[in-house]
């Protein structure tokens, strides 16, 4: 044997051995941490919904508290993006190429989100629970981004469908964000006023700028519609109910999951939000189901910043991340990317504190089916004091 | 009829608050040429005082707004003699950028302190009950606004014109130096100014926080109060009162009979035409400075 036939054994022998025992675990996954990212505005004006990343990190620490998922702790990593898709798209990339992310869950805002989807999805990495309820999560489907909130367009069919059928309402009318949430809310409740034999009376758009609604309020009150959907944010519907209370405009206000933290929008209002009908897709924060009760001991009562509220942005940051936890839990010790998304894929029917959450092996044809993981909501009143009243039990309008 | 009257008195509504701002902004232009974009957020600070005293502590209302607006005079004084006399041989491009700095560092203040919830204070009028001339509503605090606007302007002009103070603010904008050789101590006539415009600012701070308040509630009064004073010549109070009734009523207008998408826009729309047309401004003597 000569010298370089001995070097090529030798080389083949280590080669072998290095791909035997030293498998390269995948990106942001080591023997006992998962590294995961999260975005969400802590600064800005769209700050008070940065409280669901600050839920995620309360949950995520429960987690590890009670030990982990199999043998590892989850590293948070969540960054301040201002709701500004510039810095979204910087912060995810130092993250992922900086750190190393597995994964990224929630991430507020339909705008931040997608200026990040394709590249996180052309890298194949994992996304669960984008927190808002677009349809640009599953148009185009995506194998590796799992949603869980339900469509503002189930929403809106689901607030027309129990105006028109149950209170009896058959003028309605719309005021939406002159966006991709408002108009999602718009053509929900066309398609199911569609199929009711009506259709909308006004749809008068708000751009977010604006500050002064007296216009939006009179267009709507021209039309005078029985029910007026607000498809805005909370200081824009405040402002939209309480100019028609000045106006003595006075119709059944119906709201989309976005105004239906109901303490804060009673408090905001100065009471004005009582009676108003707002779809949700997550227990109240006044729940007394077990579950809610639970996190609130062990995760918020212990891990919450001071001055923190237990409200409905706060618990979504729960609604958004148990299903990846709950897949991180499938996919057991071995956790690659792949064995991750099958574990997901095996999903059918879990039940946190939010609707049944189900999803399936991928299809591009079916990406409603296999890919939004909750397909319901339930409709509660705001009563005195801010306590919620459920209307009904978690319904499951269709898509489209 | 009664649709395009209620839109005219809507814009009278809204136009109030930009007024204020416009005033306050106007003051300090007067007598230093710098356009205070701090403004929105002195007043932010001051009206945020007010809600803690009175949501959060418990004070009576009559003592929190005297309170607010004494610490809103002694905020301008304080920024006028610690930030911007500090500035060496300032041009009017550096104070702007100061101006800029200070609202910014004030805006953290408010939101680190009051956090980014909205936030709403109360107020012994309720903002959502209102007053109906035949079928025109204006609710009680626009109505209370377009007062308090109309007489500040109707003070400051008397002020200005006829006070010895006031007489020495125009000097020192006009000529710091003979000012200050005519034996006017333009230091302090300087901080005066801040502090009065800082007091206007937060009375309208505090009649906007009633509705709801968040960290950037003040942005848009202060873009339109701005817009306003450049559309009324930015040294004129009755131009920028007025520059801001036609900003509202034109938005309203614009909005209840065109296209209500560009409602916002359309002011800005017309400042431009305004300033092409005559570029000191509506109300402003044409001022040419000798070189």
């Amino acid at each position: 044997m000569n010298r370089n036939t001995l070097w090529s054994l030798v080389f083949a022998v280590f080669f072998i051995l290095a791909t035997c025992f030293g498998v390269p675990a995948e990106e942001g996954v080591t023997d006992t941490e998962i590294h995961i990212g999260q975005w969400g505005p802590q600064t800005g004006p769209a700050a008070p919904w940065g409280s669901v990343a600050r839920g995620t990190d309360a949950y995520f620490k429960m987690i590890n508290a009670e030990g982990g998922i199999h043998g590892r702790k989850l590293i948070h990593h969540m960054f301040d993006d201002a709701y500004n898709p510039a810095k979204t798209k910087a912060g995810v990339k130092e993250l992922q190429e900086g750190t190393g992310m597995f994964g990224w869950v929630s991430g507020v805002g339909t705008a931040p989100g997608l200026a990040v989807r394709d590249y996180l999805m052309e890298r194949k990495i994992p996304w669960v629970g984008p927190s808002s309820g677009s349809i640009h999560w599953i148009d185009p489907p995506n194998r590796y981004l799992f949603p869980v909130y339900p469509l503002y367009y189930i929403e809106a069919k689901a607030l027309v469908r129990y105006a028109v059928e149950e209170l009896g309402l058959k003028k309605v009318a719309i005021v939406y964000q002159n966006d991709d949430y408002g108009k999602n809310g718009v053509q929900g409740a066309e398609k199911e006023l569609i199929t009711q034999g009506l259709k909308l009376v006004a749809k008068v758009p708000v751009e977010v700028k604006d500050t002064d609604v007296k216009p939006h309020v009179m267009k709507l009150r021209q039309a005078e519609p029985d029910v007026v959907l607000l498809w805005v944010t909370p200081t824009h519907a405040v402002k939209i109910v309480g100019t028609g209370k000045a106006m003595q405009f006075s119709p059944q206000w119906m709201s989309t999951s976005t105004c239906s933290d109901f303490p804060l929008m009673m408090h905001i209002s100065k009471g004005l939000w009582q009676g108003v009908i707002a779809a949700s897709f997550g227990e109240l924060p006044d729940s007394q189901a077990p579950l809610m009760l639970k996190y609130k001991r062990d995760a918020f009562d212990k891990f919450a910043a001071k001055g923190e509220r237990w409200g409905v942005f706060y618990t979504a940051g729960f609604v958004f991340a148990e299903p990846m936890v709950e897949g991180l839990k499938r996919a057991g010790r071995d956790l690659t990317r792949e064995s991750f998304v099958k574990a997901m894929e095996g999903i059918k029917g879990f039940q946190g504190i939010g609707g049944e959450v189900s999803y399936a092996a991928f299809d591009p044809q079916d990406a409603y089916g296999s890919r939004q993981g909750v397909k319901t909501v339930f409709l509660a009143k705001c009563l005195e004091g801010g306590k919620a009243e459920k209307l009904s039990d978690w319904i499951s309008p269709r898509y489209p | 009829m009664i649709e395009f009257l209620q839109t005219l008195v809507s814009g009278i509504a809204v136009g109030s608050s930009y007024a204020l701002m416009g005033l306050a902004m106007v003051i300090i232009y007067k007598t230093s040429e710098v356009p205070n974009f701090a403004q929105g957020e002195m007043a932010l600070i001051s009206a945020y005082l007010a809600f803690m005293m009175i949501d959060q502590l418990g004070y009576p209302y009559y003592v929190s707004f005297a309170g607010a607006l004494v610490f809103s005079f002694l905020l301008g004084c304080f920024l006028e003699f610690a930030v911007l006399r500090r500035a060496k041989e300032p041009n009017i491009l550096g104070m702007i950028v100061i101006t800029i700095g200070i609202e910014m560092v004030l805006l953290g203040l408010v939101s680190w302190k009051f956090g980014a919830d909205p936030q709403t204070m109360s107020f012994p009028i309720s903002p959502y009950d209102s007053v109906a001339i035949g079928e025109v509503f204006i609710s009680g605090l626009e109505l209370l606004t377009l007062i308090v606007a109309l007489l500040i302007m109707v003070t400051l002009f008397l002020f200005f014109r006829y006070s010895k103070h006031g007489v020495a603010m125009k000097a020192t904008q006009q000529n710091l130096m003979a000012a200050r050789v005519m034996g006017i101590r333009t230091n302090r006539i300087m901080m005066f100014t801040w502090g009065v415009s800082s007091v206007v600012g937060c009375v309208a701070g505090v009649l906007i926080s009633p509705v709801t308040m968040q960290p950037f509630m003040m942005w848009d009064p202060l873009l339109k109060g701005f817009a306003a004073a450049v559309m009324g010549g930015m040294t004129s109070l009755p131009g920028a009162v007025f520059g801001a009734y036609m900003l509202g009523i034109i938005e309203n207008l614009f909005g209840g009979y065109v296209s209500i998408e560009f409602k916002s826009s359309v002011a800005f729309a017309i400042i431009v035409i305004v300033l092409c047309i005559k570029p000191s401004g509506l109300f402003a003597k044409h001022y040419v400075k000798k070189v």
